[in-house]
């Protein structure tokens, strides 16, 4: 692989943000406030797919086909969940978020939880164990892309992981909020391209599905059972639950993705955009994981399985159209890593330093700390990747569960259960979190997102009823819940009260923008 | 089925079947979501 590749790589780039300027000069300086939640005008399709990309990327291309290859079939039950997390996320709380946030005037999703359990604390732990695991999300990224850049260039890994970040902050910095929506979506289609293209060769590549899993059978029966490779799961019905609840339910609480619901054009769109979820991740979720799976048969001695789905597209497709996967990819990787920075750099700057060390903050300031975090981010993650990188895989399913284990019922009580309150949502968050870590460091009987998930919900339920008086849900609250459960139009007067306040980030480019006119 | 034991097959392709479903229904239950833009008038009365 090389020149053709990277020819292919920059005229994606081109491309891409030639789709962000374009998006910018569309919106112009009067909708900005899209920057911030990734376009508030934003459709079912759109939505749809912009949830799904930033979701997927370097977990799925590197993560999703080590899986498969290490495992056989037992990785589907990450991708049997995976399938519905969309049309979960959207059918559950889309509608109702979107509605809700609007109401309460929240333009982040951790402002959000600070709105609706008011208190200070809330946004300071929520704003904090967010930045923390997310940073782990990044550091999954920069560790793919520095793998993909590396079978992409032929540069020793050290040299491509830094050649990768370097462009992810470069990427962030100076394009981070043109990356709206619009990108995502042309990103989606073009993975959906490159993923039937590269799925269709390998299936003829193996003989066809059949063939394919008599073929594996030969080589070790028990990748074709559910238990996976030398059954080393079986009867494990607890793994089993979560590594189905991860991703189907696990979505809920991940800071990243459900601000993608404030962003809906209206609160309707949640419907058709499950619709649409779940007929994209039907085919998209799982083919990744089955690559991985026919790599056991096509690439017997490889010697990493997170490049499964990179060597076979080198070694399948031709030139040209490698490149065209290996830049989809590779974008993809880059996007989201852009993607979740920016959003770490913004919980930062105003839900953590604007918030409580300096509220008369200017933009400027905030920009800065928001640049100064991810430049730490950027050179800590790259010290940590070159080190002793984790692998991909088990780094995601961690930051899962975690951040689902801490946030799910937070956001999914927020909307539903009027006792919800303040404290009941504070012990979730860090009783959720806590145990999802304990889990996993002490190899817990149960999986670390059963285990959080469960104490995050006992604790919310516990210490609400617990509190209810000391601590009631204020009127507001609750009648704003109300109109949430309503079809319909919010009624007059009840916008209005809403504050605005673009990000650092959107104003500086607003006043880029002024300035260019 | 397709080369693989009955329980895998059952896991490939019962949960694909049982989203779609799960889709089918959800549709079904927010029709009247069509209903839910965001306006300042004043608006409609189902819960969804």
């Amino acid at each position: 692989m090389g020149s053709d590749v990277l020819i292919f790589l920059v005229l994606y780039y081109v491309v891409v943000v030639g789709i962000g300027f374009w998006a910018v000069r569309k919106g112009g300086a009067n909708n900005l406030e899209g920057y911030l939640l990734g376009g508030r005008q934003v459709g079912p399709l759109v939505t749809a797919m912009t949830l799904q990309a930033t979701s997927m990327s370097g977990y799925m291309f590197l993560g999703g086909g080590s899986a498969g290859f290490t495992t056989g079939y037992w990785s589907i039950f990450y991708a049997s969940g995976d399938i519905g997390g969309g049309v979960v996320n959207l059918s559950i709380i889309g509608r109702r978020m979107r509605k809700l946030s609007k109401i309460l005037g929240s333009l982040t999703s951790i402002e959000y939880l600070e709105h609706r359990y008011p208190h200070p604390a809330t946004r300071l732990i929520a704003g904090s164990l967010s930045v923390f695991f997310l940073f782990f999300y990044i550091l999954a990224q920069f560790i793919a892309g520095g793998k993909g850049m590396a079978l992409v260039t032929g540069l020793p890994y050290w040299a491509a992981l830094a050649f990768a970040v370097g462009i992810i902050m470069i990427y962030t910095f100076l394009g981070g909020y043109f990356a709206v929506a619009y990108t995502d979506f042309f990103q989606s289609i073009v993975m959906l391209i490159g993923m039937v293209w590269i799925s269709i060769v390998t299936l003829n590549a193996v003989g066809g599905f059949t063939a394919a899993n008599n073929a594996i059978a030969q080589i070790d029966p028990t990748y074709l059972s559910i238990w996976g490779k030398d059954l080393a799961h079986k009867g494990a019905w607890p793994d089993i639950l979560g590594a189905v609840l991860i991703f189907s339910v696990g979505y809920m609480g991940w800071p990243h993705v459900v601000t993608r619901h404030m962003a809906m054009k209206s609160p309707r769109t949640a419907r058709m955009a499950g619709v649409y979820s779940t007929i994209w991740n039907i085919f998209f979720v799982t083919a990744p994981y089955m690559l991985g799976i026919f790599a056991i048969i096509l690439l017997p001695n490889l010697a990493d399985p997170e490049i499964a789905i990179f060597t076979l597209a080198g070694e399948l497709l031709p030139g040209a159209v490698t490149g065209i996967v290996m830049a989809a990819i590779m974008a993809a990787i880059m996007s989201t890593a852009d993607s979740i920075l920016l959003q770490v750099g913004t919980i930062a700057s105003r839900d953590i330093y604007q918030r409580f060390i300096h509220p008369k903050a200017d933009d400027k300031a905030m920009v800065l700390v928001s640049r100064i975090l991810i430049l730490v981010i950027g050179i800590i993650g790259f010290i940590i990747a070159v080190v002793k990188p984790p692998g991909v895989f088990s780094i995601v399913i961690f930051t899962t569960s975690v951040l689902g284990s801490a946030f799910l019922p937070a956001y999914v009580c927020a909307v539903w259960w009027k006792k919800a309150n303040t404290p009941g949502a504070i012990s979730s968050m860090v009783g959720g979190a806590l145990s999802a870590y304990l889990a996993e460091i002490t190899s817990f009987v149960l999986p670390p997102m059963v285990a959080g998930v469960l104490i995050s919900f006992i604790l919310m339920i516990v210490v609400s009823l617990a509190t209810q008086k000391s601590h009631p849900v204020p009127a507001y609250i609750l009648k704003a819940m109300d109109l949430t459960a309503e079809v319909g139009p919010i009624p007059k007067g009840i916008l209005t009260s809403a504050e605005f306040d673009l990000s650092p980030e959107a104003m500086a480019v607003r006043r880029k923008l002024d300035k260019d006119k | 089925m397709f080369g693989l034991p009955g329980m895998t097959a059952a896991v490939l392709f019962g949960f694909p079947i049982f989203w779609i479903v799960y889709t089918i229904i959800f549709f079904v239950k927010s029709k009247d979501w069509p209903e839910d833009v965001e306006t300042e008038e004043k608006g409609g009365t189902s819960n969804g």
